[in-house]
């Protein structure tokens, strides 16, 4: 069953055309992984889905309804969509716990006790519910996704976006961010994520969807993109890829 | 997944107390206080029959003016070796001359305080939408907001008092409410200088706060739009207790301007610190004394609101955010 569609969506910046007509789909239950070089417009694209930036033209579906339908509350589709950012993005004056807690009480209206109480298990589900009242500076680099993660589950979205999640952290981290995304991954969570993550996209992606300068260049599951990419482009990019991750 | 890996919340939470560097600063400062509001107590709290009269001293003179004369005649004895008495007896007589005067100017520092708080507090009320409307709002909340700070900032502030007080039937208005100019209430002068001073706060306090929300990275507006919260509620919820924080060093400055502005209101007939001052100089001609007396009540206003305002600080602090930063 279709969950996110993405039809023919343009995007520019000025003179710049960012996105020039991305389409693809994604069933629910499924990941899906962006990648491409840098300016190729994934995090651009991944924004246009919660309307955080708005397209020019085309359409989004999510779930049935038109994310950019005249009737549609952003707000409350962004409930639906969480996100995950490149650096973390934590409320910087909240603990852990409360900055899961705001959204809970301030977006949904969970009673306070309550709020907290499922926040915990998020909490718990990142592995984190012993810094649960450390602030953001107290945390590393991975503790902090892992928040952000657990941020952006507890609103219990039908989407998950991840833009970029490991590449602001220290190779060490890495792994620690990774896990719990194969955990979501696995627990049946609807995930579009950009990242250059090899070992993730490869043992938990559904599709991958390589994009060059505003479009789709190729789209299919790891084995056939990274064993046998068509296009001389996907090609290129995988090679230089592999050889940064084997260096 | 391990819960049990280290945090370093250890090594941040620093416990930040009291600046204890100073202690005669301190002491000073709480006999100042311990005076000031046993003054007001006798002046505008006890029943007649307890209390001191309001114009008499908790001093007496006596003891200063004997002092005095005997350092004189004793600077006399000693001929050209007498300097150094001579200088102490200058002193008793800065005494014997301030002592009468501290009554009328711990009634002046009343009310200097409350145009002060008055002005502050009221202003920053008004001072947080403004800065909101410049930084997030639309074109035209941006240019009212400009404008109206631009104006205040860019014409004086007695002119301001002036226009209040005797260009508008503001005076009128406010002799009517019941109350006013009755014990420690402020008369009607008086009102209409925290109302100025509340104007005229509002557009410097916003532009601190406007710089320190801009300050604020702009991930954490997006962050909380992502989880669905509103532009305003993004802003009351994520970026204004940030934004607040950094603004308060800038903003504890605004505080100590408007304590020596505040001196302004004597211009309006308001009897602050600066109005006692000038009219028990210009009655016993003791111009040097009972200025000097009125700057040392603002050095140790302007202390303490310095010593408040660390405090808060430190108070407000969260790791990574706020009080004394490194580097």
């Amino acid at each position: 069953m279709t969950l996110l569609r993405v039809e023919d969506v343009h995007k520019s910046y000025g003179d710049e055309e960012v996105l020039k007509g991305v389409s693809f789909e994604m069933d629910r239950g499924d990941v899906d992984v962006l990648m491409g070089p840098s300016g190729s417009g994934k995090s651009t694209m991944l924004r246009c889905i919660n309307r955080l930036t708005e397209i020019d033209s085309g359409d989004v579906w999510l779930d049935g309804t038109p994310v950019y339908g005249p009737d549609t509350d952003v707000n409350e589709l962004r409930q639906d969509v969480g996100m995950v950012f490149q650096d973390f993005n934590l409320f910087a004056h909240l603990t852990a716990v409360e900055n899961i807690t705001l959204g809970l009480k301030r977006v949904l209206g969970v009673p306070k006790a309550e709020a907290r109480e499922r926040a915990m298990e998020h909490l718990e589900q990142v592995g984190l519910a012993a810094q649960a009242d450390s602030y953001p500076a107290e945390l590393s680099g991975g503790q902090q996704q892992r928040v952000g993660i657990a941020r952006a589950l507890a609103m219990e979205p039908k989407l998950m976006l991840f833009d970029e999640p490991t590449s602001a952290l220290d190779p060490e981290l890495v792994g620690e961010v990774v896990e719990v995304m194969r955990d979501l991954a696995a627990g049946g969570m609807t995930m579009l994520v950009v990242s250059h993550e090899m070992g993730f996209a490869r043992s938990a992606a559904d599709d991958i969807h390589f994009l060059d300068s505003g479009t789709v260049v190729e789209s299919g599951p790891p084995e056939q993109l990274f064993e046998r990419p068509e296009h001389d482009r996907t090609r290129a990019f995988l090679t230089g890829l592999q050889a940064e991750t084997h260096q | 997944m391990s819960t049990d890996e280290p945090s370093v919340a250890d090594e941040v939470r620093t416990t930040v107390t009291v600046d204890t560097d100073q202690p005669w600063a301190l002491i000073g400062l709480a006999v100042f206080w311990g005076w000031l509001l046993a003054r007001w107590t006798n002046d505008f709290l006890l029943p007649a029959g307890l209390a001191v009269p309001r114009e008499q001293s908790f001093f007496p003179v006596g003891p200063f003016e004997a002092a005095r004369e005997t350092l004189l005649s004793v600077a006399a004895s000693l001929g050209l070796f007498g300097a150094p008495f001579a200088f102490l007896a200058g002193l008793f007589s800065f005494v014997v001359g301030a002592i009468p005067s501290l009554p009328a100017l711990g009634r002046g520092a009343w009310l200097t305080i409350v145009l002060t708080v008055g002005g502050i507090a009221l202003g920053f009320v008004l001072a947080v939408p403004l800065s909101v409307a410049r930084v997030y709002g639309g074109r035209w909340l941006r240019w009212v907001s400009l404008s109206y700070t631009e104006l205040i900032r860019g014409t004086p502030l007695l002119a301001q008092l002036f226009v209040l007080y005797f260009g508008l039937p503001l005076t009128q208005i406010i002799r009517e409410v019941p109350g006013v100019g009755v014990g420690y209430v402020p008369g009607t002068a008086a009102w209409v200088a925290i109302i100025g001073f509340t104007l005229n706060s509002a557009a410097y306090q916003a532009e601190y706060i406007r710089s320190a929300l801009e300050s604020v990275d702009a991930g954490q507006l997006t962050a909380a739009r992502s989880i669905g919260l509103s532009k305003v509620e993004s802003i009351r919820y994520v970026v204004l207790p940030q934004g607040l924080r950094y603004a308060i060093p800038s903003w504890s400055n605004e505080l100590v301007y408007l304590i020596k502005y505040s001196s302004l209101a004597a211009f309006i007939t308001v009897r602050e610190l600066f109005f006692q001052a000038e009219s028990i100089a210009n009655e016993t001609f003791r111009y040097t004394e009972l200025y000097v007396l009125a700057a040392l009540f603002y050095l140790a206003l302007v202390i303490s609101a310095s010593v408040l305002m660390n405090g808060v600080e430190t108070k407000t602090a969260l790791p990574g955010l706020g009080g004394k930063r490194e580097a």
